[in-house]
């Protein structure tokens, strides 16, 4: 799973712009904070959801399950849009 | 059949299959320099943009001359310059851009503009002008694009600020950050289908945060808006 090539991630200040380019099915812009930035860096890589996780995890002192479900949203954020190569 | 045009300081030869965007251009059109860009519109390009929303009401004219505007908006990010959806005027030789979605009221502002500051105003383009972005300074330009009332001029100036606008019951102004203005800017930008293009596009818009001040005006159709906005963004 990673992110599709045609969607470019620009950083804003404080919160991380996903931008896809014209060819992209979808043609808003998402916006989200430093931890969507996070995700969406690790996603430039093939990657799953269990090693985000794992990474977030790393990263952040939260329980488990609460980057869990915010990872899951994310992803399903990201799909809804198609911006996940699976 | 070619034929060369100066857009934004750029050259651009067209070859282009069975019609004319001379119909459009007429005013940029231009003779000697070798061109930047060489571009070559085809059938498959004008079926392209009758594709798109609208584009089967349009004639085969328009749509080719969509194609072609298009084509070279993919490929102006080269040139430091992009394509930007707004209503610009500039006032005593510095450029103004009124940006909003479609509808909001961004032509209504600058035609209120025009009757305000009668001769100190001139339309630069009332649809889509080109914006160049060098470090420290950006420059507006009117292109061929220019609304439905044909409104601009083959001009430019150095831009010295950009205005969202959104509707609202009472006439009021603020000076916002540059990151505030970005996502909308961006909304407003042409975004090329070239993922490079697309990244140098945002860098462009980067160093327009840098040299360019960005407003929000709250406003309704009274003519006293233009009064608010004018006190705000003037030197």
């Amino acid at each position: 799973m990673k992110l599709r090539s045609e969607f470019l991630i620009h950083q804003n200040d404080n919160e991380t712009l996903l931008v896809p380019a014209g060819s992209a099915e979808f043609s808003g812009i998402v916006k989200g904070n430093n931890t969507f930035g996070e995700i969406l860096s690790l996603l430039k890589d093939d990657t799953n959801e269990s090693q985000i996780i794992k990474s977030m995890c790393e990263r952040y002192e939260a329980p488990e399950e609460v980057i869990s479900q915010d990872v899951r949203k994310i992803l399903d954020s990201l799909r809804s849009i198609n911006a996940l190569e699976e | 059949m070619s034929s060369t045009y100066r857009i934004a300081d750029v050259n651009i030869r067209l070859s282009s299959g069975d019609y004319s965007f001379k119909i459009y251009a007429g005013d940029y059109s231009f003779d000697g320099a070798a061109p930047d860009i060489e571009l070559y519109v085809s059938r498959d390009d004008v079926d392209y943009e009758r594709s798109q929303p609208g584009g089967d009401s349009c004639t085969d004219s328009y749509l080719e001359a969509l194609a072609v505007f298009r084509k070279i908006s993919e490929r102006m990010p080269k040139y430091d310059t992009f394509l930007f959806h707004g209503s610009a005027v500039s006032v005593d030789g510095l450029g103004y851009i009124f940006a909003a979605p479609s509808g909001t009221g961004k032509s209504t502002h600058s035609a209120m503009w025009r009757n305000m500051l009668g001769e100190r105003a001139v339309m630069i383009n009332d649809d889509k002008p080109m914006i160049r972005s060098e470090l420290g300074h950006a420059e507006i330009y009117g292109t061929p694009f220019n609304g439905k009332h044909s409104l601009g001029s083959n001009i430019h100036a150095p831009l010295r600020a950009v205005c969202i606008l959104k509707r609202g019951e009472t006439n009021h102004i603020e000076r916002i950050t540059p990151d505030d203005a970005y996502p909308l800017l961006l909304r407003q930008t042409y975004r090329p289908h070239n993922k490079s293009m697309l990244a140098k596009t945002l860098q462009l818009l980067d160093r327009l945060k840098h040299s360019v001040r960005f407003y929000e005006l709250h406003c309704n159709m009274n003519p006293e808006a233009a009064k608010v906005s004018w006190e705000a963004m003037r030197p």
